[in-house]
């Protein structure tokens, strides 16, 4: 019966999520369904709280009100089954790891305490490596790779966890032509696979191809639909066209209570 | 898991004491007396102690301070042990404790540290953790190879270096005294001249840069008068415990004011008292070590500061939250009394409790006591199990019920949100809304008077103190779902 | 001046130590390996969290846990001296976070705070506890160790085995604890010091791992407190690792080099505390800072983005 409840459930569920914290971007009220097998675009002006909804539902930030739930239960019951991809800048590049290390961490999930990455890990993380075509950089110190190098590799450690649900934080901010080209012809294959992918994006100009669903959301969510009904000059307008100065003056003046 | 190791703490905490009162009593046969020749100040080294204690608290609590808003305070713990090595060689040079060769020394290894931490930073990927780390253990490592070795020479076991370690106010000479006085002045003297480029490098360096200043310069003539106090004071606190009497007393100040100014004043001050007590309990306390004794005093003030600082202390923001939460009581129980008005269609001046009770979901009881608040409060008047508004309350109750379904009503007009969304939101942000805002919102919501459940909202004329909307309102009483 | 530095005789310096005085060099070479090995692996993981300062503090609030527990247990136990630094340890971590959250004071002076308040409490029960007895405990021991006493420690047997000198026996288990902690758990480290939010959407308590290194820390610190004092061991947790950091890329590679660099510092420092007739462990220090340096020398940090052959492919 539960089994039952939770493949049929959505991936990502979001229930009047409300975020708010210390003068930084917040979310008010945010009701989201993401259903599987989409490859969604978070999208809305700067500030508009597009990574802290993904934050949020990860858990990485308390929530003030809401919910959330991941196929149907809590991110604990589901981790195995949910992939994240931080911004490039959440981690020290310095570290002494090279790219198999970091593409081999996304193995960590299925290994119970005390137990190294094997042999079949390895097979998986090279084979990751080599969809991202970072296979001959594997054994490179992340600190010498370039910017797009550097999200293949967040991207191939993500594929080695072999989720069923992806969060990617702008992982095309910053990158050269060749690796956005590959970051969303990979996107587009994970979707084939029947994985649900939900990516934080900047740029209004490509939103329209690279995604089949768009959340439009600007503190608080505009709209969420397919790309097509929601790509709208109107619903872009209310996203993009002015800050609502009196929700952000009010919850921010919250966020400063004691 | 949090609580477990905290009561670790606290068990470990109350055993010290118990340990110390049996000590205590031991040395308690002189303390009037010793006590009253350190008030008398006939003993010329009971006034060196205590003029150096508090010229070395005035300084360093001026030099901390910049520490602290710079977010420099551990480069204060690392050159305190950096000047080691400076002491040593200073006394190498005449066998002597000569204060000018020692100052000198140490200056000179402070500053060396400084540079270092720096250049490890630019040439390097290690962090300023790290750099600190090194320049602290690695040239107190030196010093401690070099003492090590005088100590082998003749005349070097009674060299008193020791001294250096934990400070000893006692010891203190008219020549030390001199040299924290010749410091002390040079220190007020940089801080009065150069205090807006000293408060503008700390606070944003690259602006600083753009305006053409050499702000290198400024942070190194900060440095030296770093060293410089550094130096002076290590004969009364000791290497190890400099940097509490640079951090402490400035981190006390940093709570109790916004202003650099200010914070200068109050850390200094601070450094003054601790350097006092500290000269005080080491005297009376036959030889125990000064420094350890200031640093205790620092760490008293600041923890009085953490708590009771006037806005940024723990037990005035406990006593606005409390007080805060009385206010939303009070106002949550004078909108029940409103909605109680509401659904009768305002025909009646008086509700009864009972009905204030089952809007609360509260008990008899409980509603009585609330209602209780309210007549202390002067907002409400309660007689046989019925209550009214005072017009201060009715005033009070609209401003709430106002503020509520406006806030639905901009939630779901302005920002999309669906109807059943916004009430959990406005029974939160009711209570906070200011006038400003309201008005503001008014404006943008072209001054509706319905919320999205159909309901009046009061208006001006409402709040101005005259009757409820009895008239206006027959018609639409009781209309619409729950508010 | 001319005495100061004593001169470089061979037979003095080079062959008597580990001839007349092989027991007392032996054990003075191998317990400073096992001191700088053991807070290098740990400092190891301090430097990659960006908290080698937080060592710093707990070395020198230490003196007050061990203070505190003499006073209530009245000996020097193991098992007491380790819950004592835990504790303590725990409690100066506590105190940071604590005045960090509850006030507007950055961390940085939180920690200066913490650890110098505790240094203070310490030194001032040590006064008063002195007043009434010998103490274990005293000042120099504080600040730079009794190295050179290990030797002199009583020797432990098992099972008819004779070790070695306790304090040597000690550090030694503790060092093979830590290996085994590390070995066992290498991933989980590694994932929560390198990216903290992977680690907790992987189902990671970050907390619990923070803690637990900071209590194997505070145990670190109180082994080899006895031998090199409390500023010190500063030097032990930070200088291997910034010279294993500096020559290598690799986490496994540097904690082979953090072993190295224990070995060489520990035996040339003692070499140079038999020339210069000073402080073991001071001079083990400077050493081990020397190597850094050389390590700085002759590896300049390679920073360059490499071509990449992905682009063009």
């Amino acid at each position: 019966m539960m089994k039952d409840f939770s493949t049929t459930a959505p991936p990502l569920e979001v229930h009047d999520l409300t975020v708010a914290y210390d003068r930084r971007p917040v979310l008010y009220g945010v009701d989201l369904t993401v259903p599987a097998g989409s490859l969604t675009g978070i999208i809305g002006p700067n500030g508009a709280g597009k990574s802290t909804l993904l934050k949020a539902v990860l858990g990485l930030l308390p929530l003030s009100a809401g919910w959330v739930k991941i196929f149907g239960g809590t991110l604990a019951q589901n981790a195995r089954r949910t992939g994240y991809v931080p911004q490039r800048e959440s981690v020290d590049w310095d570290f002494p790891v090279n790219v198999m290390d970091v593409v081999l961490m996304g193995r960590y999930g299925h290994l119970p305490p005390g137990r190294r990455p094997g042999r079949a890990d390895r097979e998986i993380a090279r084979a990751c490596l080599d969809q991202v075509q970072m296979l001959p950089l594997a054994k490179r110190q992340i600190g010498n790779l370039s910017g797009g190098q550097r999200q293949r590799v967040f991207l191939a450690r993500a594929l080695a966890q072999e989720s069923d649900l992806y969060f990617m934080d702008e992982p095309f901010a910053g990158v050269d032509a060749a690796t956005e080209a590959a970051i969303i012809n990979l996107l587009r294959e994970m979707k084939a696979r029947g994985k649900t992918v939900v990516v934080v994006h900047h740029d209004l100009s490509t939103a329209r191809d690279y995604f089949d669903r768009l959340v439009l959301l600007n503190m608080r969510l505009v709209a969420a639909g397919p790309t097509a009904e929601v790509f709208t000059p109107e619903l872009l307008q209310k996203t993009y066209g002015g800050r609502l100065t009196i929700l952000s003056d009010v919850v921010q003046s919250l966020g400063e209570e004691p | 898991m949090r609580t477990g190791w905290l009561a670790a703490g606290l068990v470990l905490l109350a055993a010290a004491p118990a340990e110390a009162a049996r000590i205590g009593e031991m040395v308690e046969w002189d303390f009037g007396a010793q006590a009253a020749r350190f008030f008398s100040l006939q003993d010329p080294s009971v006034r060196y102690a205590l003029g150096g204690s508090m010229l070395l608290g005035l300084c360093c609590g001026l030099m901390g301070a910049f520490l602290v808003v710079r977010k420099l305070a551990l480069m204060g713990d690392a050159l305190s042990h950096a000047v080691l090595p400076g002491v040593a060689l200073g006394f190498l040079w005449g066998m002597t404790k000569n204060p000018a060769a020692i100052f000198a020394g140490a200056v000179g290894a402070g500053l060396l540290g400084a540079v270092v931490v720096q250049w490890i930073r630019a040439t390097t990927k290690h962090r300023e953790d790290a750099a600190l780390g090194f320049v602290l253990s690695s040239f107190f490592g030196v010093g401690i190879v070099l003492f090590t070795m005088i100590q082998n020479l003749p005349g070097g076991a009674k060299s008193g270096l020791d001294g250096f370690m934990f400070g000893q106010a006692a010891a203190l000479g008219p020549e030390d005294v001199w040299l924290l006085a010749g410091v002390t002045v040079l220190a007020l003297g940089a801080v009065g001249l150069f205090y807006k480029e000293y408060v503008l490098t700390s606070f944003d360096e690259g602006f600083a840069r753009s305006l053409g200043w050499p702000v290198k310069l400024y942070h190194y003539s900060l440095m030296l008068l770093l060293a410089f106090a550094i130096v002076s004071a290590l004969q009364a606190v000791g290497v190890v415990l400099v940097s509490a009497m640079l951090i402490i007393p400035a981190a006390a100040a940093f709570l109790l004011t916004d202003r650099m100014g200010a914070m200068l004043a109050w850390s200094a001050g601070f450094g003054m008292l601790a350097g006092a007590a500290g000269a005080f309990f080491s005297f009376t306390g036959r030889s125990l070590p000064t420094g350890p004794f200031m640093v205790l005093a620092a760490a008293a003030l600041f923890v009085l500061a953490l708590l009771f600082a006037p806005r940024h202390g723990i037990v005035g923001r406990l006593w606005r939250r409390r007080s805060r939460a009385a206010r939303i009581r009070r106002e949550n129980t004078l909108k029940a009394i409103y909605h109680v008005m509401e659904d009768g269609g305002f025909r009646e001046e008086v509700v009864a409790v009972d009905g204030v009770a089952a809007r609360r979901h509260e008990t008899a009881a409980g509603a009585g006591r609330e209602i209780g608040e309210l007549q202390r409060a002067g907002l409400a008047t309660e007689a046989d199990g019925r209550v009214a508004f005072t017009p201060e309350g009715r005033q009070r109750a609209c401003e709430i019920v106002r503020n509520h379904r406006l806030w639905e009503l901009y939630l779901t007009n302005a920002a999309q949100l669906a109807p059943d969304h916004v009430h959990e939101d406005a029974e939160v942000i009711e209570h906070v809304l200011g006038d400003e805002t309201v008005r503001r919102l008014e404006r943008r919501l072209n001054f509706a008077r319905r919320d999205p459940h159909g309901k009046l909202i009061p208006g001006l004329a409402d709040l101005a103190g005259g009757p409820p909307p009895t008239a206006r309102v027959a018609g639409f009483g009781g209309k619409g779902g729950a508010p | 001046m001319t005495g100061f530095v004593p001169a470089f005789e061979w037979q003095r310096v080079m062959v008597q130590p580990w001839t007349e005085d092989f027991m007392v060099s032996f054990w003075i070479v191998v317990m400073g390996f096992f001191v700088a090995a053991t807070c290098g692996l740990v400092g190891t993981y301090l430097l990659l969290r960006r908290m080698a300062l937080v060592g710093d503090a707990i070395s020198h609030s230490i003196l007050f846990g061990l203070v505190v527990a003499f006073m209530i247990f009245r000996s020097g136990g193991t098992t007491v001296m380790f819950v004592a630094a835990v504790a303590t340890g725990l409690l100066t971590v506590g105190i940071i976070e604590f005045i960090h959250r509850q006030s507007r004071v950055k961390t940085d002076a939180a920690i200066c705070i913490a650890f110098t308040t505790l240094f203070a409490a310490g030194v001032v029960l040590l006064s008063l506890a002195e007043m009434k007895g010998p103490v274990h405990l005293d000042a120099e021991c504080v600040l730079y160790g009794e190295i050179a006493f290990v030797p002199l420690d009583p020797a432990v047997e098992i099972f008819g085995l004779t070790l070695g000198p306790a304090p040597v026996v000690r550090i030694a288990g503790v060092l093979v604890g830590l290996l085994v902690l590390v070995a066992v758990f290498y991933k989980e480290l590694l994932v929560t010091s390198f990216d903290p939010a992977l680690a907790r959407s992987l189902g990671l308590r970050t907390g619990i791992w923070h803690y637990g290194l900071m209590a194997v820390l505070s145990i670190v610190i109180v082994s080899v407190f006895e031998a090199v004092g409390a500023i010190l061991a500063v030097a032990m947790l930070v200088v291997p690792p910034m010279f294993a950091a500096q020559l290598s890329d690799r986490l496994p590679v540097r904690f082979v080099l953090v072993f190295l660099h224990a070995a060489l510092s520990s035996l040339l420092g003692y070499q140079v505390s038999v020339w210069l007739n000073c402080s073991p462990a001071g001079a083990m220090v400077v050493v081990g800072a020397l190597l850094f340096l050389l390590a700085w020398a002759v590896m300049r940090p390679r920073r360059a983005v490499l071509p990449d052959p992905t682009v063009h492919a």
